[in-house]
């Protein structure tokens, strides 16, 4: 009895030991992702084309679901909460391609806003963001390098990494009445040079510039650190002021059929002009500045100015606001919170000293280049913002570590130095600013655009077709967003029958793009991520969803920084579309997969452990 | 832009209610109403003090609703769509522009028309009952819609499928952006309160039969029309529909048992009478109208009634008070 129990034992210990490895073996699932994205309304392009990402991923057998979330919502899940597998949206982009640096180093990968929201951890990328960091123009003989060329390299590992798919520059297309205002396109409408230095041609027009928006977050908060809030900033460009602003040259081209186009206000020699030449970084709150030596920056601002409280605006403040910026808590916490705007710029700046009144010394650690991109920070009140370092809190309620009140504050009423200052609004209906008559714009001997208009009203719309008929109509004289594509086609017929209204067409720096979440599998892979860029044709999502108002692009930078190995040539040259004219060759996609590493199974779906 | 969108419609359905007046209720019951008003608009009058309150409360809600929604962030817009797929394109693909503008029409001024005037045929009525029960019932579907749409948040297919759905109302028609977004919010698709407060209409319109037979025949045709508008225009899902139809069902059956349990001139009455009996009986016994009731009978007293109004003095002076008040 005995042995033969003994016996048994010895026969079915292999038998459980196998059972064991068989059982705890776990299943490698289909995968199943979730694209998030936000709804047509005020973005029509985003939601299709997060839908034709999706198609093209079921068509390779994943399982895909989409997450529409409201505006607020996706910006505090993609870069404050860092919850998502993959999303669709815009990117405010930037006219340098030092963006870049807060995009996808990876020591920002913990950080809210638009700082490294895909977890990417690259050493080989932050090698090549910190080369670009520090190299000088025309430095080909320098230690540190030409900038063109880090560019270069950095462009090229990162559309190698494809740690996001830049898909395409949307042309912005926006409507103006040209009888009410002169002087549309002279500045870049999405910056506040689109709306300074406007010449009213009637008593109405000099009462009031009437803006309509189809984004209705300005109306509801103008706190310009705010992660979910802020786009484009272009309503902080109006309230507060930086010590130096970039200006777009050779900006805008009014086109259109109509004499509306006068040949006059030299809109024919601006047509001259590469669209996309560089901006020009103009004195603003700085009367000057003045590199005393590689590393040190003398800053001198305009005498007597102030804020829309009345307060004088000291060095003080600026050197608080670049202080404030790098961590918001002042370091009342050890565990800090960097604002989740304007980060890389602030970066850049290692001390800011002021030495008196109106002077100010900025020490340095990057290329003068890049340095000089920390002067467009807007310059907040130190005595308003100086209050806001604490945690924010709620009764009951355990509030996210790193959540200052400045960063979830909305700053109504929104006390800057800027041309504008805040004067009402009401939630998703309008924000109404009126002019700084103080704003040293309107000083003598200040050749700077000034605000003309007494005040300035944005109207929320949340359609451009509505948008659109209020201009039409008198109702409104510029539409402050951006038109979506699909009514481009209208407006341009349209515009010959109200001769009243002009087309403002002016490129672009902020792209759309897909971006991935690299810290979840299997989105750390970065062959997995090459796959699904090739999943996608550009050019036809740039036909079909934009109605041909947008460049396709295999890199995210204005043009004048791709080089020449990244340029547009029919197809993504390092990406490209895995089929034609918009079919995709799924055997082709699917076999791309299985190169990468990835498996099907029977049924055709891709499994993988995630 | 808006004030004239505004009296557009207001003019449109002065115009649809007076034509229909002349059509549906004749000329013997105004002269009814000219007489009885005064006890009709007292008998009435707590529910639609209630249907105010409820729908001034609406207007504060629906600025704050979406924020508590996303608080608790129940999504339903993609369950919605992988369930229902591409019903709403299939609708779409018997476009026209006739049918759009015929379906644009209905969408806002039949709407209108809809809701505005059954509460004047049946205020027509001496009996008041069914006027309670449809007040009653529009009073439901709000306080039920809303707390759905606090809990829900989905977006209609005009803000998924924005390239396929053609039929956009505000494309085609884009000043009636300016009026629909003053009350409505792009995330409260579910259910659909134009459908539900539609059907109520029609379920009650079917009640009402005997009374009023050709309007039950209007008011089908305008219920359908509006519920497969909402759908048309890309508005609404089918299952934001069918959850109206749903709700509107549940609202006309809540009203017909809420109505006429609780009475609010009674119990006025009875606080009167327990503090000086003569003071309550000059109240009450000024209504000719009225055969006055001692408060104790009709709050225990159920209601047995035909929906004839050869019958005017069915009802007792009881005035309804819904649960919720």
């Amino acid at each position: 009895m005995l042995a033969a129990t003994a016996g048994l034992t010895v026969s079915t210990s292999g038998c459980i030991r196998e059972i064991r490895s068989i059982v705890n073996r776990n299943e490698v699932e289909q995968l199943s992702l979730t694209i998030s994205t936000v709804p047509a309304d005020g973005d029509r392009e985003s939601i299709q084309l997060a839908r034709a990402v999706g198609s093209a991923l079921e068509s390779v057998g994943v399982d895909i679901a989409i997450d529409m979330l409201s505006h607020e919502e996706f910006r505090r899940a993609i870069l404050v909460n860092h919850d998502f597998d993959l999303y669709v949206g815009p990117h405010p982009g930037d006219t340098t391609p030092d963006f870049l640096y807060e995009l996808l180093h990876s020591r920002f990968a913990e950080e809210a806003g638009w700082q490294n929201p895909f977890g990417l951890t690259t050493l080989s990328i932050d090698d090549r963001l910190e080369e670009q960091r520090v190299a000088e123009n025309g430095g080909e003989d320098d230690e540190n390098g030409d900038r063109e060329d880090a560019i270069t390299a950095t462009l090229e590992s990162v559309a190698r990494e494809q740690p996001f798919v830049p898909i395409c520059r949307p042309t912005e297309i926006r409507l103006a009445r040209s009888d009410r205002f002169e002087g549309w396109g002279e500045g870049h409408p999405a910056t506040r040079f689109g709306y300074l230095g406007l010449e009213p041609e009637s008593k109405d027009a000099a009462a009031e510039l009437r803006a309509v928006n189809t984004d209705a977050r300005p109306s509801q908060n103008l706190n310009p650190l705010s992660a979910e809030y802020r786009e484009r900033n272009l309503v902080v460009g109006l309230l507060y002021d930086s010590l130096a602003v970039a200006r777009w040259r050779g900006d805008e081209r009014p086109i259109a059929g109509g004499e509306q186009v006068d040949a006059d206000t030299g809109t024919e020699t601006n047509s001259e002009l590469d669209p996309d030449s560089a901006t020009d970084l103009t004195p603003w709150l700085a009367a000057d500045w003045e590199w005393t030596d590689d590393e040190t920056l003398h800053v001198t601002l305009r005498e007597d100015c102030a804020f829309h409280d009345g307060t004088p605006l000291t060095a003080e403040d600026v050197a608080f606001t670049y202080e404030f910026l790098a961590d918001t808590t002042r370091g009342s916490r050890r565990f800090s919170a960097p604002t989740p705007h304007y980060r890389g710029r602030v970066d850049a700046v290692d001390d800011v000293t002021d030495l008196s009144e109106t002077e100010l010394e900025f020490t340095v650690g990057t290329s003068q280049p890049v340095a000089e991109r920390a002067l467009e920070v807007p310059v907040l009140p130190k005595h308003i913002w100086d209050e806001r370092t604490a945690q924010a809190s709620l009764p009951g309620v355990t509030v996210a570590e790193g959540t200052t009140e400045a960063l979830v504050t909305d700053n109504v009423p929104a006390i800057g130095s800027g041309p504008y200052q805040f004067e009402d609004r009401t939630d998703r209906e309008h924000v109404t600013l009126a002019r700084f008559d103080e704003h040293f714009t309107r000083r003598d001997g200040v050749d700077l655009p000034e605000p003309t208009s007494e005040r300035l009203r944005i109207q929320i719309d949340p359609r451009s077709t509505s948008a659109i008929e209020l201009v039409e109509s008198d109702s409104a004289d510029v539409t402050l967003s951006t038109l979506e594509s699909y009514v481009v086609d209208d407006v341009f017929e349209d515009d010959g029958d109200v001769p009243e209204t002009t087309i403002l067409e002016s490129p672009s720096w902020s792209f759309y793009h897909v971006g991935f979440n690299a810290r979840k599998a299997p989105f750390t892979n970065p062959r997995f991520r090459r796959v699904v860029a090739q999943l996608l044709d550009k050019e036809q999502l740039v036909e079909e969803v934009f109605h041909g108002y947008a460049e396709p692009i295999a890199t995210p930078v204005v043009e004048e920084w791709v080089p020449d190995s990244l340029a547009w040539n029919g197809n993504d040259p390092e990406t490209p579309f895995l089929g034609t004219d918009g079919d995709l060759d799924v055997a082709a996609a699917r076999e791309a997969f299985e190169g990468a590493g990835l498996r099907y199974d029977d049924d055709g779906n891709l499994r993988v452990r995630h | 832009m808006l004030t004239q969108v505004l009296l557009q419609l207001v003019v449109v359905v002065t115009l649809m209610v007076l034509v229909s007046i002349a059509v549906f209720v004749g000329r013997y019951r105004l002269r009814d109403t000219r007489l009885e008003w005064r006890a009709r608009i007292r008998a009435a009058a707590p529910v639609s003090a209630l249907l105010a309150a409820v729908l001034l409360f609406n207007s504060v809600a629906r600025q704050y609703g979406p924020d508590v929604s996303w608080i608790i962030h129940w999504n339903l817009t993609w369950p919605i769509y992988d369930v229902e797929g591409e019903f709403i394109l299939w609708l779409q693909s018997f476009e026209a522009p006739a049918i759009t503008a015929y379906f644009s029409f209905i969408y806002i001024y039949g709407y209108v028309f809809l809701l505005v005037f059954p509460v004047i045929a049946y205020f027509a009525l001496s009996n008041t009952r069914p006027l309670r029960e449809l007040l009653t019932a529009y009073t439901l579907n709000y306080v039920l819609g809303l707390g759905l749409y606090v809990f829900i948040v989905a977006y209609g297919p005009r803000n998924m499928m924005p390239e396929l759905v053609d039929a956009l109302l505000y494309d085609t028609y884009p000043q009636y952006q300016h009026l629909t977004r003053q009350v409505n919010r792009n995330t409260n698709v579910f259910p659909s309160l134009h459908t539900s407060l539609a059907a109520t209409v029609m379920f009650l319109a079917f009640r009402t039969r005997a009374i009023y037979p050709k309007w039950f025949l209007l008011a089908t045709g305008l219920g359908v029309s509006i519920a497969i508008s909402t759908m048309y225009l890309g508005i609404h899902w089918a299952i934001d529909v069918a959850a109206g139809i749903v709700l509107a069902y549940i609202c006309v059956a809540l009203a017909h048992v809420l109505v006429g349990r609780w009475s609010f001139t009674a119990w006025v009455a009875s606080l009167r009478d327990s503090s000086t009996s003569t003071g309550a009986d000059t109240n009450t016994g000024a209504n000719a109208g009225f055969p006055k009731t001692p408060p104790s009978e009709s709050t225990s007293k159920s209601h047995s009634h035909s929906d004839s109004d050869s019958e005017p003095e069915s009802e007792t002076g009881s005035d309804p008070e819904p649960e919720r008040a």
